[in-house]
Parts: structure tokens; sequence; C-alpha cells
């Protein structure tokens, strides 16, 4: 039986004409705007001052002519710039790949514990006393640790916890490194584990239904499933751990940012222009071996 | 549709492969099963038939330990459910295969793993991770038998998605047999194949169930599969066991009472309906 042209005209009507979304979006609106008048934000400020038109032509001048040689004389010995340039983007990669691979680990780990889906959702799991304590309070107390642990990890930004480490260690590789992982591992934890928690848990479920432990259904029921999205992530937090990497620099540590500090402060904006473009090149390799390797999950 | 040996071999000292007493299942104050008695012996063959939300697939997830009872018991082997730890539990449930509805399959791994995985119920992780990862040749030689016996041999380590429905509906099967269970659940196996699939679909499983002595439980929408393959029918509606007899003593009449819902007033045909869930 097909509804009658009556029954689709006595259809009720929209109580409102403006949902919950719509007073949401209404919202954000006005709090975009008001963060601009709290700023007291105007184009004007833009306006180059006095000698900043200047440097500002000076700087982008030099994006057209990146420097193939120091602009000023260099002790003896000093290696050529490109050499300085493909030194300084190895070690940006070294200190970034040696931060994430600490940060994945942390991810992963985290990541189990800050997921639900591996525990939840069992009614007919173990009877006894101590799988529903486990059920009740264990296993929530271990998720709510964990999530509790991510946030302070990933609140703190990792160019502050390189200050922190500097001041600590003075100045340490492994303090430049922890200093990627500790906020970088937070992040992937909370991304893995909500990624593992919204993906489809059909399979965790089966694998749960014939016996397997929780651990092998978040492993091998749950993860990989998420697992596309998961790599493609890390790809791109490894491209921010490398701009981390350049950055952390700027602290004395050689990587392109040590570099583009230095020629900063000389005011050789065309050096720096040849940093920048070695940090691009890095960025644009990553990007393209990310998507190769992304175009394989696609069945 | 005589019965085979083995369900008239079956001793009654032997514990019942799945029974229920007075077992019932009720979701937020609706009955989803009501209380129900239930006997099915090792390797009998049983259809459970009925409407759409007549409680089939809970009493399914019901015998496979993936939902507990309100009230009642329900014993798999002669243990009860309800008094098991989750090791217990964890092993009674690596004894029972189930071929899901929608197949649950992880479809961005390789058949193989797919199949090897039935066995992840009896692993630990690191026992799991090496049976996935780096399997032994046993492993996978059984898998590519078994997968030869479904009839797709040649789909070992292709990657599940870019099998069809019913090759994926295969992998689901070979998996459940490579767990190398006591009986085999499956719910509404063909209620997303066309109809000469689904007949080779029932076919397949019977046979397996037979050549291995298996206990086997399908519900099935299709009357005509479940009389044609199935030596012993229970009828479900509204939750609650309506008949369980021999599928030659099962009347048109009760048949037809069956299926009497409102404005539907006859048996469906195949595919009318999608789901029970």
């Amino acid at each position: 039986m097909n509804a009658s042209p009556a029954t689709i005209a006595s259809a009720p009507k929209r109580p409102f004409f403006l949902g919950a979304r719509g007073i949401v979006l209404v919202a954000l609106g006005a709090a975009a705007i008001a963060s601009w008048f709290l700023l007291d934000l105007s184009v004007g400020g833009l306006v180059p001052q006095r000698g900043g038109v200047r440097i500002v032509r000076e700087f982008f001048a030099g994006a057209l002519r990146p420097a193939l040689d120091y602009e000023s004389d260099v002790p003896e010995g000093t290696p050529s710039i490109l050499w300085n340039t493909l030194a300084g983007a190895r070690r940006t990669v070294v200190f970034a790949t040696a931060g994430m691979s600490l940060a994945v680990v942390l991810g992963i780990v985290l990541g189990f514990f800050g997921s639900s889906a591996w525990w939840t959702g069992d009614p007919a799991g173990g009877a006894t006393r101590a799988s529903r304590f486990l059920r009740r309070f264990v296993w929530p107390g271990v998720w709510f640790v964990a999530r509790t642990l991510i946030v302070g990890m990933r609140s703190v930004h990792e160019l502050l916890w390189a200050v922190l480490f500097l001041a600590a260690f003075g100045l340490n590789t492994f303090g430049a490194v922890i200093a990627i992982a500790i906020p970088y591992g937070g992040t992937l934890a909370k991304i893995f584990s909500e990624m593992v928690d919204e993906a489809p848990r059909d399979a965790g479920l089966a694998l749960r239904g014939i016996g397997a432990r929780p651990t092998v259904v978040f492993f091998f029921g749950l993860l990989p499933r998420a697992l596309p999205d998961m790599c493609a992530y890390t790809f791109y937090r490894f491209e921010c751990a490398v701009r981390s990497s350049a950055v952390l620099g700027f602290f004395g540590f050689p990587t392109l940012g040590y570099a583009i500090a230095q020629s900063f402060e000389n005011l050789h904006y065309r050096e720096v222009w040849t940093y920048l473009y070695a940090l691009m090149a890095l960025v644009v390799l990553i990007e393209v071996w990310s998507g190769a390797v992304r175009s394989r999950f696609v069945a | 549709m005589a019965s085979t040996s083995a369900e008239s071999t079956s001793t009654r000292s032997s514990p019942a492969a799945f029974e229920l007493r007075g077992a019932s299942v009720v979701y937020d104050g609706r009955a989803a099963l009501r209380p129900a008695d239930l006997v099915i012996r090792p390797g009998e063959r049983v259809a459970l038939v009925g409407p759409s939300g007549a409680g089939k697939t809970t009493l399914l997830r019901v015998l496979n330990a993936g939902v507990r009872p309100t009230s009642g018991a329900v014993l798999v082997g002669g243990r009860d459910l309800a008094t098991l730890s989750p090791d217990e539990l964890r092993h009674v449930r690596s004894t029972i295969g189930f071929v899901h509805q929608d197949l649950c399959l992880v479809p961005n791994l390789r058949v193989s793993q797919n199949v090897i995985a039935g066995q992840l119920g009896r692993r630990s992780l690191v026992g799991a991770a090496r049976a996935m990862l780096w399997p032994r040749r046993e492993d996978v030689d059984r898998a590519a038998r078994i997968l030869a016996r479904v009839g797709i041999g040649d789909k070992l380590y292709q990657r599940t998605d870019t099998l069809s429905g019913g090759q994926r509906q295969r992998v689901a099967i070979a998996r459940a047999l490579f767990q190398d269970p006591l009986g085999i659940l499956a719910d509404e196996p063909v209620s997303a194949v066309d109809p000469a699939r689904a007949r080779d679909t029932v076919e397949l499983l019977c046979d397996v169930a037979r050549e291995r002595g298996l206990t086997l439980i399908v519900s099935l929408h299709d009357i005509r599969l479940a009389t044609e393959f199935f030596p012993r029918l229970v009828g479900l509606r509204d939750g609650a066991v309506v008949f369980d007899a021999p599928a030659g003593a099962v009347t048109r009449g009760a048949l037809d009472e069956l299926y009497a819902l409102e404005g539907l007033e006859r048996i469906p045909e195949r595919g009318e309906d999608g789901s029970d869930r």
C-alpha cells in the first residue's frame, strides 16, 4: 500500500525554522566574528612599517634566487652550502624518524589501552566474579588512565617539551627526540584509538564469538579494519615531525632550522630560501611516498 | 529426507551439543526469545525457520554464547554457560563456528588470513601474530585444502575485498571449517545471494557438516531449502518455538500459520525481506 497524497500533505511541519544544528552553526559563526573583534584585528596592521617593506621585498626576492653559495665569507674548510643543506635535511629526517619511531610504539600501546572496542559489549562475557570486576572496574579504569595520559602528553607542544628538556638535559639529542615522541605519541594514540573504536566491529565481534582473547580481537579483528586510515595519518604526522624537527634547529639542534636561524640572523635571505626549498622538497617527497603506499590500500 | 546415521547414532548418554532449558531473552522489555526448551544432539542438522523478527538470530546468539539468557539456562556440550570463567567461555566459543549473515571478514586481509583467523580463538597473542603474519606450512596447506573443498581453492592469496559476494561467503564458511569446530551455526547464510547460489551454499554447509560429523544449525527464510536439506525444523514466531519436528512431519498448515502475520498471509518468497535483526 502506497501512502496516499493526502497523508503526504498532512506531514508535520518543522516546529522551528532553525533546528538545533542551525543554532550551533550560528553560534560558531558568532564565535568566529567575536574572536576577531576581541583581538582587535585590522588589515591595516599588516601594512609593513617603514623599514619593513624593504625587508619583505628582499626576503621574497630571495625566493627567486636561492643561494648556491654562501652570501658572505666563511671560515676555511666550511662545507659548501649545498652540502650543508643536504646534511641538514638528512639530520632533520633522522630526528623526525627517531621521534616518530618512538611515537608510533607509544601510539599503538596507548591507543590499545585508550580504545574501548576490545573490552566493551560482550553481554555474555565470563560469569565469574573476577571477570565481572574486570569488565566493570578494571578495564574502564585502565581506559580512563590511558585517556588522561594521552591528553597530558599532547596538550604540551613539542617545542615546549623541547624547552623543558633543554633546561633539564642541555643540548641533548635524546631530549629532542623525546620532545617529538611524547606529543606525537599522544596524538597518534588518540587518533589510533578513535579510528579503531569507529571502524566496523563486525570482524572483531566474530573473533570474540569464536573465543579470541581481547588482545587478539584488538590486533586481528579491529586494528586491520582501521589500518589504512592509521597508516595515512601516520604519514601525515611524519610530515609534521619533519617540520617540528626543522624548527628544533632554532634551539640549536643541528637540523635545517639551525641553518635557517643563522642565515636569518645574518639577513642572508637567499640562504634561508635554499634551506626552505630543501624542507619543501622533504615534505613533497613524503607526500609522494605516502600517496604511493595509500594507493595500495584501495582494492 | 532420510536422517543420516549421524543423528540416529547419537546416544542418549552423551551430552547434547546444545541445550536450552527454559531460556529466554528480553531486550529493553521486549521478549526476543520466550522461554524455550530445545535439545540438539551432536551431528544433528537443524533449520530454524520463521518470519523476520521471530527470534532466529537471538536463538543462534544464545547458543553461541554471544547473548546471555535473561532467564533459564544454556548448555553447550553439557556445560552451563552461566557458570563459566572467561577462559572456559572462550574455550566453549572456540568449539563453535559461526557463519554470520554479513560474513564479518576483514576485507583488507588476504583470503588465507581470514581463513586462518578461524583458529585465533585458541591462540595467545604471540601465537595469533605468528599464525596471521608468518603462518606455518601446515596451516597454509590446510587453509588451501578447505578453500578447495568450498570451491575457491585458487583464491588463497587474494585480498578478500577483491572477491565476489558468493566467494566471500565461501571464505566465511572456510574460516568456520578451519576452526575445526564441533558445530557450526549459520545466521541467514543465503539472505544476500541469488537463488541458485543460495541452494549451493546450503548444500555445501550440509555436505561439510555430514562429512565431518558436525552439528549444524542454520536459520533460513526459505522453507523449501529448509525442508529439502534439513532433517529437523524448528519454527519460531514472535520469539516462541511453535514447532520442533522432523522435516517430513511439518505440515503445510503449520508453515502457513508460522508466517501468518498481519498482512502477510503466505510463505514469503526468497529475498522478500532482508534480515531479522
